[in-house]
């Protein structure tokens, strides 16, 4: 038999649920090839001590009990803080948007109203500008010059004749 | 394992309301128990590799005992069965969580691969190659130290 046949042997199932049929098929073989010997005293020493692990028995402390209420009241507490810390970091947001809004609602109630009068005062003001009002203005101002002009020309000619 | 225990009792205490009564209770807080303990392993520290100058002496003579009589299954005091499993513990904290789990259960509890399946949520056969390679780690890592063991030992008959 190969050596590999017998480690996955080995390996493969645990060795207290071999068959004995294996076991004995694995003892032969282990007496003459020396690797699997050492592999079969390996997994034999790892099955006894893992069943010693397991056949432990743990006795808790006599404190146990408490202990375990203590950390559950103290996790309960923790909890709560932690709700109010979010709570109050719900409610800091929420003032904090309220406030945005009510500084945009007065900027733009009484910022941009302003700078608009300002702008049409300043643009009057100006006498280079190009306003509708400002063109309609000059053309009658100069058409009531010339007709001015036109009538003292007139009369000062009819003068000059006399 | 009181760290665990208690983990186990505050974890089914605050989620005793998800448990929605489809399987069974045991089985419910069965598998609380094990992932709260892989948890647990897998956040502590993985130890380095135990060689046998790691061992205590009571370690060392109870694989010097075993190794004379590996193949009889000899009735242990208790004493040398809690250095036993000490030393199966610090085997087993050499090697992954996923390891330890099945090595505790399939060969230590004699559970089968089916309960370890259900346990984890894994499926069966991810629990039978898990154990193959458990098996395989365990078992490199006794056959070193018994090696060195024996190399101790005709170092000392050697003197003597």
């Amino acid at each position: 038999m190969r050596d590999e046949h017998i480690i996955s042997l080995i390996e493969n199932t645990s060795l207290g649920n071999l068959s004995e049929t294996d076991l004995t098929v694995i003892r032969a073989h282990a007496q003459e090839c020396s690797n699997c010997l050492r592999a079969f005293e390996a997994a034999q020493v790892s099955l006894r001590l893992l069943k010693e692990h397991a056949a432990v028995q743990f006795e808790p402390s006599p404190f146990f009990h408490t202990r375990v209420l203590a950390t559950l009241r103290q996790r309960q507490a923790g909890n709560d803080a932690w709700a109010f810390g979010r709570l109050w970091r719900a409610a800091g947001a929420l003032a904090s948007s309220m406030v945005a809004t009510v500084a945009a609602l007065a900027f733009l109630t009484f910022v941009i109203p302003d700078r608009q009068v300002a702008t049409i005062s300043q643009a009057s003001l100006n006498p280079n500008g190009y306003s509708a009002e400002e063109v309609i203005l000059d053309q009658a101002q100069s058409e009531e010059v010339s007709e001015g002009q036109l009538l003292t020309t007139i009369y000062d000619g009819d003068e000059e004749t006399r | 394992m009181e760290e665990a225990a208690q983990e186990v009792f505050l974890k089914a205490f605050t989620e005793l309301g998800s448990y929605e009564g489809r399987g069974s209770m045991e089985g419910w807080l069965t598998r609380i128990t094990t992932n709260t303990c892989l948890n647990l392993i897998r956040s502590s520290k993985r130890r380095p590799e135990l060689t046998v100058s790691d061992l205590t002496e009571d370690q060392s003579d109870w694989l010097d005992k075993n190794l004379t009589d590996a193949a009889t299954q000899q009735h242990q005091s208790s004493e040398r069965s809690l250095v036993a499993a000490d030393l199966a513990g610090r085997v087993l904290q050499t090697m992954p969580a996923d390891d330890q789990l099945v090595l505790t259960m399939i060969d230590g509890e004699d559970a089968s691969v089916k309960d370890v399946a259900e346990m984890t949520g894994w499926s069966e056969s991810k629990v039978k190659t898990q154990a193959f390679r458990a098996r395989r780690r365990m078992r490199e890592a006794v056959e070193k130290l018994l090696a060195g063991r024996k190399g101790r030992r005709a170092l000392s008959d050697a003197r003597s």
